[in-house]
C-alpha cells in the first residue's frame, strides 16, 4: 500500500528551520494497522497529513499502491483523496451548518454520484455507525462521540481504501473512546482497510496490528505492540510516558 | 418537554433534504443563514449602493424628460432638427434698429414715421413681423427633403402681431400676441403637434388659404375667446376653429393660423418686406436619431448662413434651476453614486475574505475529502451572488422609494432660454407728447423662465443595470475571498483553531 522513502519535512520557522519528519523510512502493507505514537510536537500529525497528501515532503518519496504522491499535481492527490483515502479528526471537522447526513454526504460530492446512489451511501454509512436516527441533527445537536461517529462514517462512505485517524477519541471521555475504537476496530476488519491511527496514548495504539513511535520528527517501527512501551528507551533516547 | 425531545423535534421538522437534490443550494442556504447578520449587512450595503444608482438614474432620467419637454414644446413633437436664419442687416431686428417717430402736439393731429416712412392722422399701427429671425426660402424645405436620411421636412412661420393706437393725445399701450403660420402639408411637424386640441377642430388641408385659426386656451381664457369666435391678426378677422392645451413648458403660440395666411399678412420687419415664398424656420425629422449629425452637417453644406439646431444644442442651452438639476444628476450624482457603490463592494469583499479566513479549517476539511479548490470557490462565489442578489432586490425597492420621494418632494424646476425678441417699447418721458421711440434695443433680448415638472422614472433599462451591480458586487466580493482560498493549503487550514 504506503512506501515512505527517506522522507523528510521541513518548516521555516523565522531563521530557524524545524524539521518535522526526518528520513523517515515505513512500508506499510495493505489491511495494516498501524499506531503512530509519540509526544505533542514529534511529527505525528504532520507524518499523516503526508500519508494524505495534505502536505508536501521536502524530500524523499511516498508511494501509494506504486503512485508517488510526491510527483502528482495537486488535483491528482485531491483526487486520490476523494475516492482512496478517509480521514478522521481530533476535533471532528464536521461543518457546523451542515446535518450529519450532509456531513457524510459531502464526501460523495467529488464522485460525481447521482443524488439518489448519494442518498443510499448516506444512509448505509450512517447506518453502519449507529446514526440512522440522527440524520437530520446538526452537530451542536451531537455529543462528542456522536460527532466522531459522523466524521468516521463520512471517512468511509467512499469505501476508501486507507483510513488515516489523527487522534480519534482525543476529545472524548473513556467510555467513548471505548465505543470509538471498537467501531473504528470493527469497520477495519469489515471493510478490509489499511488504518494509520495517530495517538499518545498507549492503551489505544496497543490495539493496532504495529505500532511505530515517532520522536523529533524519526520514526521507529515495532512489530508487536508488546514492544512499544518498553524497548524505546535508550534506541531514540526518548522514554514515552 | 425535555431538552432532548425539543431537539429531536426540531431535527425531525429539519428537513433531510432541503434544498432538494442540489447539495450546492443547501449548503449554500445553511450557510447564508448561519452568516445571516453579516449577510445582511453586506446586501444592505450593496442596497445603499445600487438604490443611489436607481435613484440617481431615475432623476437624471426625469431631468432629461424635462428637458425633452422644453424641447418638444419649442419645437413640437417629431423634430429633430430645426434651420433658422439670422436677421439680415437693416431688418429692424437683433441689433439693427428700425426707428418709428410719432410728431405733434395736443389737438393737433399726429404724423407717424416708420423708417421714413410718414403718415399724418390718428391711426392704428398694426404689424405682424417675423420674430427676430431672418426668412428662409419656402423651395429650401424641398431641397432638405432630398437630402438622405430625412424623413420630412416641414416650414413655419413665427411672427409677432403688435398693435399700438395713437390719436391726436396719446400713443396707447401696445398690445402683442404671437402667431405661428402652420404648414398643413406637415402638420405633424412644428410646435402646433405638440398641442392637445381641448375644443373644435384642427386644421384640414383645405384650410390653406382660409382666415381660420386655432388659439392656446390661456389665450382662449385671457381674451374670452372659444370655438367660433373670431380674433384679429394683423388688422384680418381669423375664425377660431379649434382650441388647444399647450405645455407650459415652453412660450407656445398663442395664435396658429394656416402658412399662406401668414406669409401674405406678414411682414419680414416693421419696415416691410413680403413673406410670401418665405418662412424663417424648417422643421427637419430624420430617419434616425443616429442621422442628426450627418444630416445637420449636409443641412450646413446646403445652406452656409444658416443656423441648424438640434436637441443635444439647444438643451445645452437651457439654464435655470432645470440646468443646474441636470448638473447636480449628472457630475454630483453620478460620481456620488460611483463613490458609494465602490464603498459597498470593498466592504462586501472584505466582509468575505473575513468569512473565508474563519472557515479555513472547515475549507481544510473540504480538501483533505477530496473537494477541489474550484468547487470550494463555487461554493463561496454562489453565496456572495445570492446575497449580492438579495441587495439587488433591496436596492430596487430603495430606488424606487429614492424616485418616489423626488416626486413628492423635488422643486419646481425653471428652464430659461434666452430668446431675443429685438422689440422694445419706450414712452416719451419729457411730459408733452413728442418723439415715441419704437425700435430694437441693441441689447437685444428677453429671458423667458418656463417653469418643468421634474419627476423621477425607474426605467426597465436601470433596473436591469441594478441586477448587473448586484451581480458584479457578488462576483466581486466572491472572488476575493476565493483568492484567499487558493492559497490555503490543507495542512495549514486544519492547523487553524475556530
Amino acid at each position: 500500500m504506503y512506501t515512505m522513502t527517506n522522507v523528510t519535512r521541513l518548516y521555516q520557522k523565522g531563521r530557524h528551520t524545524v524539521p518535522a519528519v526526518r528520513d523517515v523510512n515505513l512500508d506499510i502493507p495493505d489491511g495494516d494497522w498501524l499506531a503512530v505514537q509519540g509526544r505533542t510536537g514529534h511529527g505525528k500529525t504532520t507524518l499523516l497529513q503526508l500519508l494524505g497528501g495534505l502536505d508536501h515532503a521536502t524530500s524523499g518519496s511516498i508511494t501509494l499502491d506504486g503512485q508517488d504522491l510526491t510527483r502528482m499535481r495537486e488535483a491528482q492527490v485531491t483526487r486520490l483523496r476523494a475516492t482512496s483515502i478517509g480521514f478522521v479528526f481530533q476535533t471532528f471537522n464536521l461543518v457546523q451548518t451542515l446535518t450529519a447526513a450532509d456531513n457524510v454526504e459531502a464526501a460523495l460530492i467529488p464522485l460525481g454520484m447521482g443524488w439518489a446512489e448519494r442518498r443510499r451511501r448516506t444512509a448505509e454509512a450512517l447506518d453502519s455507525v449507529g446514526l440512522s436516527d440522527r440524520a437530520r441533527h446538526l452537530p451542536s445537536e451531537l455529543s462528542g462521540g456522536q460527532q466522531q461517529r459522523v466524521a468516521i462514517a463520512r471517512a468511509l462512505v467512499k469505501e476508501p481504501k486507507v483510513l488515516l485517524a489523527d487522534e480519534p477519541t482525543g476529545n472524548l471521555d473513556e467510555d467513548t473512546r471505548e465505543d470509538i475504537m471498537a467501531l473504528l476496530e470493527k469497520l477495519w476488519r469489515e471493510h478490509g482497510l489499511t488504518m494509520v491511527l495517530v495517538t499518545h496514548e498507549t492503551v489505544i495504539a496497543r490495539r493496532a496490528l504495529r505500532i511505530a513511535v515517532m520522536s523529533k520528527g524519526r520514526l521507529a517501527i515495532r512489530s508487536s505492540p508488546g514492544e512499544a512501551t518498553n524497548n524505546l528507551v535508550g534506541e531514540i533516547g526518548e522514554p514515552l510516558s | 418537554m425535555s431538552a432532548d425531545t425539543e431537539v429531536q423535534q426540531a431535527a425531525g421538522n429539519r428537513p433531510v433534504y432541503a434544498g432538494g437534490r442540489s447539495f450546492f443550494l443547501r449548503y449554500l442556504g445553511r450557510e447564508l443563514g448561519r452568516r445571516a447578520r453579516q449577510a445582511i449587512v453586506i446586501a444592505l450595503g450593496l442596497a445603499l449602493g445600487i438604490g443611489l444608482v436607481i435613484t440617481v438614474s431615475a432623476a437624471a432620467d426625469g431631468v432629461k424628460n424635462a428637458q425633452a419637454s422644453v424641447l418638444h414644446s419649442l419645437y413640437g413633437v417629431g423634430t429633430d432638427i430645426t434651420v433658422t436664419e439670422s436677421p439680415s442687416a437693416g431688418s429692424g431686428a437683433k441689433g439693427h434698429h428700425t426707428s418709428i417717430s410719432i410728431q405733434g402736439g395736443p389737438g393737433s393731429k399726429p404724423t407717424v414715421c416708420i423708417n421714413g416712412k410718414c403718415s399724418t392722422g390718428a391711426q392704428n399701427i398694426a404689424n405682424l413681423v417675423s420674430a427676430n429671425k431672418g426668412t428662409l426660402s419656402y423651395s429650401d424645405i424641398a431641397k432638405i427633403e432630398k437630402l438622405a436620411h430625412v424623413s420630412a421636412a416641414a416650414g413655419g412661420l413665427a411672427l409677432s402681431d403688435t398693435d399700438i393706437s395713437i390719436s391726436s393725445n396719446s400713443a396707447g399701450p401696445p398690445t402683442q400676441f404671437t402667431v405661428q403660420g402652420v404648414d398643413l402639408s406637415h402638420a405633424d411637424l412644428g410646435p402646433l403637434s405638440s398641442a392637445t386640441l381641448s375644443s373644435g377642430h384642427t386644421f384640414t388641408t383645405s384650410d390653406a388659404n382660409s382666415d381660420v385659426a386655432i388659439i392656446d386656451s390661456s389665450y382662449a381664457t385671457a381674451n374670452k375667446l372659444k370655438v367660433g369666435s373670431y380674433v384679429t391678426v394683423a388688422k384680418t378677422k381669423f375664425k377660431v376653429i379649434g382650441v388647444v392645451t399647450q405645455s407650459a413648458a415652453s412660450d407656445p403660440p398663442d395664435v396658429f393660423i394656416p402658412l399662406a395666411r401668414a406669409q401674405a399678412l406678414g411682414s419680414a420687419n416693421l419696415g416691410g418686406g413680403s413673406l410670401k415664398g418665405y418662412v424663417n424656420t424648417i422643421y427637419v425629422t430624420t430617419a434616425s436619431s443616429a442621422d442628426i449629425s450627418a444630416v445637420s452637417k449636409e443641412i450646413k453644406a446646403l445652406l452656409p448662413s444658416a443656423t441648424v439646431t438640434t436637441p443635444s444644442s439647444l438643451a445645452s442651452e437651457i439654464n435655470g434651476s432645470l440646468g443646474s438639476a441636470a448638473k447636480l444628476a449628472g457630475d454630483l450624482g453620478t460620481w456620488l453614486s460611483i463613490l458609494v457603490l465602490v464603498a459597498a463592494f470593498a466592504v462586501a469583499g472584505l466582509l468575505t475574505m473575513s468569512a473565508v479566513s474563519r472557515r479555513a479549517r472547515e475549507f481544510g476539511t473540504l480538501k483533505a475529502i477530496g473537494w477541489r479548490s474550484r468547487r470550494i470557490i463555487g461554493q463561496v462565489m454562489g453565496e456572495s451572488v445570492t446575497t449580492g442578489l438579495i441587495g439587488g432586490a433591496i436596492g430596487i425597492g430603495l430606488g424606487f422609494l429614492g424616485a418616489f420621494i423626488i416626486d413628492k418632494i423635488a422643486p419646481s424646476l425653471t428652464a430659461t432660454i434666452t430668446n431675443d425678441s429685438g422689440l422694445k417699447f419706450a414712452q416719451s418721458t419729457s411730459g408733452g407728447p413728442g418723439p415715441v421711440a419704437v425700435g430694437g434695443s441693441p441689447l437685444g433680448g428677453t429671458t423667458q423662465n418656463i417653469p418643468v415638472h421634474w419627476s423621477a422614472s425607474v426605467t426597465l433599462a436601470v433596473i436591469g443595470l441594478a441586477v448587473l451591480l448586484a451581480i458584479v458586487g457578488g462576483l466581486l466580493s466572491g472572488a476575493l475571498g476565493s483568492w484567499r482560498i487558493t492559497q490555503l493549503r490543507p495542512a495549514d487550514a486544519l492547523a487553524r483553531v475556530d
